[in-house]
């Protein structure tokens, strides 16, 4: 399982290395082989959910970047200025360290480099095992799929659907398809959210599971030999509304 | 002003018959800590499948159309209690404490009391 997400953290992990791993989708920040930050752009960085998410104001998290930053000490500069307690600062930069490390252990077919030596300017906070982020993101994977197995929908603009009459969300499926307006992507709901990336996607495909938002169809590949069109105006309009009933009705009866 | 750490060993140590603590990620499953457990005992399992019980409870209060809250969970075994306390944190990320107790050494009131004081040393 570990070898299969990246081979290499296995080995920088093995060999207690200093550095940063940079694959295609992400950054994996290592202090004697262990992981002590992690950064994608499909995921929103710690400053995104402290400031979005209402615990600091975003003058209070630039403070900390001026005074802290150079000397690669942020987070504890944040707790020990007042801002932030302990536990608080811990359990948020946890969530960003395994959501970002979510997508930068995707598999990808593009290059990973390492550049030893290189350090994170949130500075130590509490590092996690390589093994740990490695099973943590091949479970994310797993369960994202369990849900509903459709990958597609976890990059596409969320198209919220006409609701069923009387049936009630969860306050923070809620919330998430509230800004469902068929133009921001998961990440961008998380990112206006103040939450991390992954779990966004855990209630939009909760929310597609049970016919609350679109799922985008993957386009089929063209058959090799296409049939010869029929006539304009033969085509009967699919009955979507029909097709939608029935869908409700197998997965009410799943 | 603990860290998750130090407030999962209050947990362990403070709390008669304490078997094992997770403090768990609501909307994922992830344990962000553990202590305690065994081969018996697994917590990141522990900490996935009763992210499912929490859920499967909002639901149905939701369904119910009951405006109230969760406070615990408690689930009674032939040998040991499992009990789930829900954070009220003001940074509201949606976390539990989960814990599990050998029946025959532990007090159920002085668990609930002891850990709802464990959570006010968290200060999530």
């Amino acid at each position: 399982m570990k070898a299969a997400v990246s081979p290499m953290l296995v080995r920088l992990a093995d060999e207690r290395a200093t550095g940063v791993l940079i694959r295609e989708r992400g950054a994996l920040y290592l202090v004697d082989g262990q992981v002590v930050h992690a950064e994608s752009p499909a995921a929103p960085g710690i400053d995104d959910l402290l400031v979005a998410g209402g615990r600091l104001p975003r003058a209070g998290w630039e403070e900390a970047i001026a005074r802290a930053g150079a000397r690669h000490m942020v987070g504890r500069f944040l707790v020990d200025s007042g801002r932030l307690a302990d536990g608080e600062l811990e359990i948020c930069h946890l969530g960003a360290l395994f959501d970002a490390a979510f997508f930068t252990l995707a598999p990808s077919s593009g290059p990973t480099r390492f550049r030893y030596g290189v350090s994170h300017w949130i500075g130590p906070v509490r590092p996690v095992s390589a093994a740990i982020v490695a099973r943590e993101s091949a479970r994310r994977r797993a369960l994202l799929a369990a849900i509903w197995p459709y990958p597609d929908i976890d990059s596409a603009p969320v198209v919220p659907r006409a609701p069923t009459a009387g049936r009630r969300i969860p306050g923070r499926q809620r919330r998430v398809l509230s800004l469902a307006d068929g133009v921001r992507t998961p990440e961008a709901i998380a990112r206006a959210l103040g939450r991390p990336a992954f779990h966004t996607l855990i209630d939009v495909r909760r929310l597609a599971a049970n016919g609350l938002v679109e799922t985008p169809t993957v386009p089929t590949p063209p058959p090799a030999l296409p049939a010869p069109l029929p006539p304009f105006g033969q085509y009967a309009d699919p009955d979507i509304s029909l097709l939608r009933r029935l869908r409700d009705a197998l997965e009410e009866s799943l | 002003m603990a860290n998750t750490e130090a407030a999962l060993k209050e947990a362990m140590t403070s709390i008669e018959g304490v078997l094992g603590v997770a403090l768990v990620d609501y909307s994922s499953g992830m344990a962000l800590g553990t202590i305690g457990g065994s081969k018996d005992l697994d917590l990141s399992i522990a900490s996935a499948g009763n992210t499912d019980v929490v859920r499967a409870k909002v639901r149905t209060m939701e369904q119910l159309g009951l405006k109230d809250e969760i406070e615990d969970i408690l689930i009674t075994l032939g040998t040991q209690y499992h009990l789930i306390r829900l954070l009220k944190g003001r940074s509201n990320n949606g976390l539990f404490l989960y814990l599990a107790l050998d029946k025959d050494r532990s007090n159920l009131a002085m668990a609930r009391h002891q850990l709802k004081k464990v959570e006010g040393q968290l200060d999530v």
